[in-house]
């Protein structure tokens, strides 16, 4: 979970780099599904811009591919409508909604060639056969498959055929082209190279695009919003910044940034912060402003790596380096803090200035990477 | 043979046989091979020889000739026409059959399945009366039908070729439906959804994604009911009529009514070579599609 880190959040996009296109592609409005006495999806709400990037990020069960199929149209909600452009398309079957789909299993028809399986969804919209000619070979082009258009499904790759999906997808230009876990069945090395690749060709066709996945380094990668979801509902839907920065719930915090969790109590407020009393260590952690009365119950939650060791006079607790794991770039340490038998404290620090096993350390943070939740919300 | 070249043992290396796993292979395999020489080759060689043979044992090709003439002629064809016929209704009911089934939950589909395959464990024989009963003129159906007041009822369901149809097909039908089964329940349903998702209704998934996936099957099953009604000798003989005399049939009476075993193995061996061409021409059609496919592509 923590693997992601500062290397991820330096080519996430940020809010303003979503593309030139305008307009609303697609919106859910209170959309609902059960299944016997489980909520699958309860209640998803959200609008999604032309040109858009955006991602259902959850746990298996937590209603990102029941949402996803409901757009689709290959499961029917039990309340709610979707609206695709202008076109309300929630009572319609999935071959009249005009959406592009790509599958986790490829699914490219076996007894077509791979420009046969680019051509299908044109000859079904009436293309001529030299417009047919010419859209497939730019497509795959676009893809980099000049030159397998011949091969069989079969004779490709995983991470090939996946592509070919995509082309099969986006050939026909459908307003949204929905994708579910695309990257799921291909190894670590061919899932990042197929992250930037996709994430490239909607940016530069400027396609809407839902993503479904439950990686977060992914979704942090490819995503103008993330949507996170857990239990049926939409925890919060954001840009991945938003997410990693300013968490709305202590979930998003730990899912996302696999935030430190710290119990205290809000002691005062200044202009700027809010004093956080720590109650394993007795020390004041310096939180961004927050309208919670003084006394509440928090949980202060920091991401590892925005936590930083100090000299032990500087920091808002301090404690002894009890783990330090050098994982390349970066040090990951685990540190006991004094005066409480609260669970280790995650850090991530640049390795070369790392702390050593055994080290006495403060610790300490920007008051700005705080993010405080009433303890009562935790769940 | 095995025993000799063991003894054999301080040969060359590298020859065939050397090798202690080539021998022990070949020592496995020649129980099949006695097998198949004694029961197989050597009775389809006798048999090849016998059509070629004068009564005084001087090579002739008589016996083609009168097999290719006259009535035997006509009964050849029609053999051809009905085994044509047959395969193309265990086909197209066989389709039908195969394709709902395999749209049913595991459980019932598997019980489905021992619904259409348990009546082939009872004896053909016993199966062919049992429509013999059932098609009558006071059988069940013409009765029904009567009952119904369905115009021109009672029909005429047996002896002529309608019924040798019925007959054949119902018993070609298992062999279909089990073939047609298996190929059908290897096509991802989820191909079917992502076609859907791409704009095609359902007429077009099923022509363009769903037959040409199952077309392989549909072509073995085809082909192999075909090739079974070539042969096929009871149900012909007691639902068909004299006109539905089938090359089996006359393939018997010439050796139980008239003893002439060169004719009927001149038979035997167009009958042989008939259903080598069908074998042929189905990898044909199948190898010329592919191709064609392939120049389409390109």
């Amino acid at each position: 979970m923590a693997e992601f880190g500062i290397a991820a959040l330096s080519v996430t996009p940020v809010a303003g780099a979503r593309t030139t296109a305008t307009g609303k592609a697609l919106s859910v409005v209170a959309l609902r599904k059960t299944y016997g006495d489980v909520v699958a999806v309860d209640e998803a709400s959200m609008e999604i811009a032309a040109g858009e990037f955006v991602t259902f990020l959850g746990a298996s069960g937590s209603g990102k591919t029941t949402t996803l199929m409901m757009i689709a149209g290959f499961c029917e909600p039990d309340s709610g409508t979707i609206t695709v452009g202008d076109r309300d398309v929630t009572k319609l079957a999935p071959q009249k909604r005009n959406l592009g789909f790509v599958f986790q299993q490829y699914l490219l028809f076996p007894h077509m060639s791979v420009s046969e399986n680019v051509a299908f969804p044109l000859t079904l919209r009436g293309v001529s056969k030299d417009e047919i000619r010419r859209r497939v070979g730019e497509t795959l082009e676009i893809a980099g498959l000049s030159g397998f258009g011949g091969r069989k499904p079969r004779e490709l790759s995983g991470g090939q055929q996946q592509r070919v999906a995509l082309c099969r997808a986006l050939v026909y230009r459908p307003p949204v082209i929905l994708m579910d876990e695309p990257l799921g069945a291909l190894d670590k090395k061919l899932r990042d190279q197929l992250q930037v690749e996709i994430k490239a060709i909607q940016r530069e066709l400027g396609l809407t695009v839902i993503y479904v996945t439950h990686d977060q380094e992914e979704a942090l990668v490819m995503s103008d919003r993330i949507a996170v979801m857990r239990n049926g509902l939409i925890e919060q839907f954001d840009t991945p910044r938003e997410l990693f920065e300013r968490p709305r719930t202590p979930f998003v915090a730990d899912f996302l940034g696999a935030a430190n969790f710290l119990p205290g109590r809000i002691e005062q407020h200044t202009d700027a912060h809010t004093l956080v009393r720590i109650d394993s260590s007795g020390g004041l952690i310096k939180a961004r402003r927050h309208q919670l009365p003084s006394g509440t119950q928090v949980k202060a939650a920091v991401q590892p790596g925005r936590l930083r060791a100090c000299a032990t006079d500087d920091g808002f607790c301090t404690g002894t380096v009890e783990t330090a794991t050098y994982v390349g770039t970066l040090v990951r340490a685990g540190v006991r803090i004094d005066g409480g038998d609260a669970p280790l404290l995650r850090l991530e620090v640049p390795a070369g200035r790392g702390p050593v096993a055994g080290e006495r350390v403060g610790i300490t943070t920007d008051p700005d990477d705080v993010n405080l939740f009433p303890t009562e919300q935790a769940g | 043979m095995a025993a000799t070249l063991t003894t054999k043992a301080p040969a060359p290396p590298r020859k065939l046989l050397a090798s202690r796993r080539t021998r022990a292979g070949v020592l496995y395999a020649l129980p099949v091979v006695v097998y198949l020489l004694v029961l197989f080759v050597y009775p389809i060689f006798s048999t090849l020889f016998l059509s070629l043979k004068n009564a005084n044992g001087s090579f002739t090709l008589h016996w083609y000739a009168d097999a290719l003439t006259g009535v035997n002629l006509s009964v050849l064809f029609t053999t051809l026409r009905i085994s044509a016929e047959t395969a193309l209704f265990s086909l197209v009911f066989g389709f039908i059959l195969a394709n709902a089934i395999s749209r049913l939950k595991p459980l019932w589909a598997a019980l489905a399945m021992l619904i259409v395959v348990v009546p082939h464990f009872i004896s053909a024989l016993v199966r062919t009366y049992g429509w013999i009963i059932l098609l009558g003129d006071k059988g069940l159906v013409n009765e029904t039908l009567t009952g119904l007041r369905v115009p021109g009822a009672p029909f005429q369901l047996l002896y002529n070729e309608l019924g040798v149809v019925i007959g054949t097909t119902s018993m070609m039908l298992p062999y279909t439906v089990l073939l047609l089964y298996g190929v059908m329940r290897g096509v991802d349903r989820r191909l079917l959804a992502a076609a859907a998702s791409m704009g095609a209704g359902r007429v077009t998934i099923f022509r363009r994604i769903y037959l040409p996936m199952v077309a392989p099957g549909l072509a073995s099953a085809g082909l192999l009911s075909f090739i079974l009604s070539l042969g096929y000798y009871i149900t012909p003989a007691l639902m068909g009529g004299p006109k539905q005399t089938m090359i089996a049939t006359l393939i018997n009476q010439q050796v139980t009514k008239e003893n002439q075993w060169n004719g009927a193995a001149a038979q035997g061996v167009i009958l042989l070579l008939l259903t080598l061409a069908g074998l042929l021409l189905v990898k044909l059609v199948s190898s010329l599609g592919a191709s064609r496919r392939k120049r389409s592509a390109s």
